[in-house]
Order: C-alpha cells, then structure tokens, then sequence
C-alpha cells in the first residue's frame, strides 16, 4: 500500500513505479540501445573513408572536417524536424541524425591518431614489402588506435544522451519517458529513466575501454614495462 | 602477426556485438506490433493512432486504439510532439487515425491552406466550426469524423461560496453582478481576445488586473482559493477544480471557440464506414466530465494511460469482447 502512495504522492523516487511500468522501462531500454549502437556503427562505418579520404588527399581535409563540424552545430530538435520529410515518422530519422553528429567526434580522431602514426614505422612497413591496405590494417589502424577509441566513447556517450531527443517523433527510447514524465510533472518517471539513461552511458564507456585494452595490449605492456 | 589476429578477433566481436544489439532492436519493433495483432485476432489491415504526447491525447490515442483492435484492426500508436510534425504525417497516411480539437485544427489548416493572415473559420459554435475545419481537411485528403460534445477549451473558475453568494452561474451573471475580480491567469491574458479583453467586452466583467500565475497551474487555483484573486482561467477538462473547491461558469455568450473532439483519419487508409463506426461509439459517449476523470487518473493516481482507457472502455459497455 505504501507502494501505491508513492505513486500518488509523485515522490522522485518510487519502488511501484518501477514495478508497475518495469515493461515500458525495458522496451525503452532496448530502443535507447538499439539507437546508440546503429548510430555509432554507422558513424565509424561511414568516418574512417572519410578521415583516409581527409588524410590521402590534404584538400579534402578542409571540406570534410568543416562539414562534419557543421553538422554539430545544428540544434538536434531541428535536425531531426528536417530529416521527417525524407524518412517519415520512424527511427531512421533519429539514427540518421545520431549518425551525422558522431561524424563530427570520429573524423577528428580518426585523422589524428592516423597523422600520429610515426612515418619511421610507415617506412619500415613498406621496406619489408607492405602494401597499402595491409599497411593500413596491421600497422596505421592499431597505432592510431589509441586516438581512435577516444573518439568511439565520446561519440558513444553523446550519443546515448543525444538519443533522447528523439522523444520528438517518439523514438527517442528513454527519451519518450523522460519527455512523457516531464509533461504530466510525473518526478518517479524522469528521476527513473535519466537514471538509466546515465547508468547506460558509464556502462558504455567502461566496457569500450575494455575494448580499447583488447585492442592496445602492447599499451599496457609498455607501461608494466617502463 | 598475432597482434594483427587479436585486432581482427576484437573488431570482428565489437561487428558482432552491434549488430546483434541492432537486430535486437528490430526484433522488439516487430513485437510489439505483434502484440497488437494477438490482441486483435482479425485481419482488416493494421492502423497507426497518432498521439501527440500530452497525457489527453495519450488517453485519447488509447480509447481510439483499443476501439479499432476491438473492431478488428492491428493498431499501433505513434507519439509525435506536435502538430506541424504529426499533421504532415497524417496526410501522407503514416499516422491514419488521431484524436484532434475542432477549432485548434480548423485553424492550423487554415493557416496552412490560406496562409498566416487568414481570416478566422473557427468559431464557438461547433457545426459551423466543424463544417469549416471538413472542407479545409478534405482536399488535403483527410476526412473529419463527427465530433462529440466532450470539448478541451478556455474556462474561468470561481470558489463555490464566491458563486453560491453572489448567484452566479454564468459569465454573463458575473458581468451583471458589476463585481471588480482580479484574474489569475497567464500573462498574455491581458492581450488576448478570448480573454481579460473579450471578458471586459463581451461579458462587461470590471477585471481590475490580471495576476500572472499560469493557465490552470497549482498556484493559480490556490490563489483563488485564497481569495487573492477571484477568477481564474483554466480549462474544461480541468479535474482538480473539486480539491481547491471552484466551479466553472458557463461561457454563455460564446467566448471561446469549439475545441470539440473529433477523430480525425486519412481518408484513403482509414476513411471506411468501420473505422467511423468504431470511433463514434466513443464520441456518442464521452463527456467533458469523463475525460476530465480519465486525466486525473493519469495525472494525479497515476495510473497508466492504457489501464485507464480500458477501464472506462469497460465501464461503458464500449468493447465487444
């Protein structure tokens, strides 16, 4: 009974809140997820030809780096807006969205840690018969690899907040409740899902630095080392 | 070499894992349309209700939705912020079905149709209102479904002792009473027309000032309740009125316009005679009063938009099954 009261009485933190919604809570869990991961996959997808594009031919760099940061600048509330004529009322306007600003953090990072790479590495490479693409893979890509996950975790936790203003056309995941509870001054509701929201991009972060530890194993080697 | 290999392993199960979040995802899109067909049971085509997030219009996105699962329809509702994102989507027949306000749409297509400075067609008076909002709805292939007597709109509020002493039942009876109020309200009130000034106009109530404390909001009650102010501007779906002890008084003279409820459809996904029917067993039904009720359910027991409409759905007698 107690429980039921909390409710009522619209305490910011309430155990029957959690109970009584604990399906809407996981189904926007999901989409929040779901969003965050398609949209960063398709930024790093879509970044690292364009920062190789940046980095191969120096005139592109400009253009690319301007229009990425660009992109940034405009509001999400509006970005979105404008992508509903294109994609309709469905998700693909949010991950699309959530795709252009990740593009702004990855490119960045993605050109430095490939202009960090030392040529003298570069140059061994190449003496021991290296061609481009393997020189890319087994020796650019995990030297910048460092700079490159920075930029993935950045991009990931912006985007698991950005995810929320999807609320707008209603795929926003922990958004709609976020925006839902603040219309009807529902306190157990925003408290609920911001909290998620938080634990989900810490979570994120932590585990993409485990990656980033699987993937720079000589990092830690050096450091036990030094 | 092995560095190379380990590279290859992580990336490929950083690959792995985000594709299998993303198909985890789309899986539970196709869910939880699913379970609006098990509940369904029939085949006649499945139908988007729009909602534009507030809790009415969640409520009333609800009643709409489980009224078509009833009739027969897979139903899924689409949550929308506003009106200049959900009206563009109706017409294209993403969203086929949602709950709107006569004067408040007849407006916004008439701004949309015959620009921003276009003279008014909505009105207090709801047939013309309606008629006007279908003719503007039609050619941009929307069909307005009959509107109801439940109506959403502007209404002033006395204390009962306030209106008991002074015998007034009306807004006109105020204006008569020749009694000076002051007005709890928000701030653009002292500028528009459906309010301070029409109030002054139409009705000859002395409206000394307005006192700036939101449409409806907690503190604007109370301050009637107070007795710092007199009158205070809140709306008719407005179910807290009983707890600060106010009433309405009736808006005799048609000050504000008809906001009535209707369901309004795309005419090529749902305009069939089904979908009319479906919906007008709900509008035929519901009052002003019921969906004050329905919102306070959800507003202050807070209870769950999807509970409440089917209970009243129940109470009414509404579902077949």
């Amino acid at each position: 009974m107690a429980g039921q009261d909390c409710l009522a009485a619209n305490e910011w933190i309430c155990g029957e809140f959690v109970r009584t919604r604990s399906q809407e809570l996981v189904d926007a869990s999901v989409e929040h997820l779901w969003i965050t991961a398609a949209s960063v996959a398709a930024g790093v997808l879509l970044a690292l030809p364009l920062a190789l594009l940046a980095r191969r031919w120096r005139a592109a760099a400009t253009p690319v780096l301007g229009v990425t940061t660009v992109l940034y600048t405009i509001p999400s509330l509006a970005l979105f807006s404008l992508l509903v004529p294109v994609f309709g009322i469905s998700a693909s306007v949010v991950v699309t969205g959530l795709t252009l600003y990740s593009l702004t953090i990855l490119v960045r990072n993605f050109l430095a840690g490939l202009d960090a790479v030392p040529e003298d590495a570069r140059e061994a490479a190449r003496g021991m018969g290296y061609g481009p693409i393997r020189l890319l893979w087994e020796v650019e890509l995990p030297l910048a690899m460092p700079a490159v996950m920075a930029g993935v975790r950045i991009a990931t936790v912006a985007t698991v907040s950005l995810t929320t203003v999807g609320s707008i056309i209603g795929y926003g995941g922990l958004g709609n409740l976020i925006k839902e509870g603040m219309q009807s001054f529902f306190k157990a509701e925003v408290l609920t899902a911001s909290v998620i929201c938080v634990v989900f991009a810490l979570v994120a972060d932590l585990l993409l630095l485990g990656v980033q530890r699987l993937l720079t194993p000589w990092a830690r080697a050096a450091k036990a080392a030094g | 070499m092995s560095k190379a290999l380990r590279t290859a392993t992580a990336l490929a199960a950083v690959a792995v894992l985000s594709a299998g979040l993303a198909a985890c995802g789309g899986d539970s899109l196709e869910k939880s349309g699913g379970g609006g067909s098990s509940q369904a049971g029939g085949g006649k085509g499945s139908l988007t209700v729009g909602s534009a997030g507030f809790t009415e219009s969640t409520v009333l996105a609800q009643l709409y939705s489980q009224l078509l699962t009833d009739a027969g329809y897979k139903t899924t509702i689409k949550t929308v912020d506003n009106r200049e994102l959900y009206e563009p989507a109706l017409e294209k027949g993403q969203i086929d079905v949602v709950p709107e306000y006569a004067a408040t749409l007849a407006e916004f297509l008439n701004a949309k149709v015959n620009g921003k400075d276009a003279a008014p067609v909505a009105s207090s008076d709801v047939d013309a209102t309606v008629t006007a909002l279908t003719e503007l709805a039609g050619p941009l292939g929307l069909k307005v479904l009959p509107a109801g007597e439940a109506v959403d709109q502007n209404a002033f509020a006395v204390t009962k002792e306030f209106a008991e002493k002074n015998d007034l039942k009306t807004l006109s009876d105020l204006g008569k009473s020749k009694i000076k109020v002051k007005l709890a309200a928000g701030e653009e009130c002292s500028i528009r027309p459906f309010c301070s000034p029409g109030l002054k106009k139409i009705y000859g109530i002395d409206v000394t000032s307005v006192d700036a404390k939101g449409v409806g909001t907690v503190q604007a009650k109370q301050a009637v309740k107070d007795g710092t102010d007199q009158l205070v501007l809140t709306t008719t779906t407005d179910a807290t009125l009983d707890q600060f002890g106010l009433v309405l008084l009736e808006d005799d003279k048609g000050l504000q316009n008809a906001d009535n409820l209707l369901p309004v459809v795309n005419a090529k996904e749902a305009g069939g005679a089904d979908v009319a029917a479906a919906l007008d067993k709900l509008t035929q039904v519901l009052t002003t009063a019921d969906l004050a009720g329905l919102n306070k359910q959800v507003d202050s027991e807070r209870k769950k938009p999807e509970d409440v409409a089917a209970d009243y759905l129940k109470s009414k007698g509404l579902l077949k099954g």
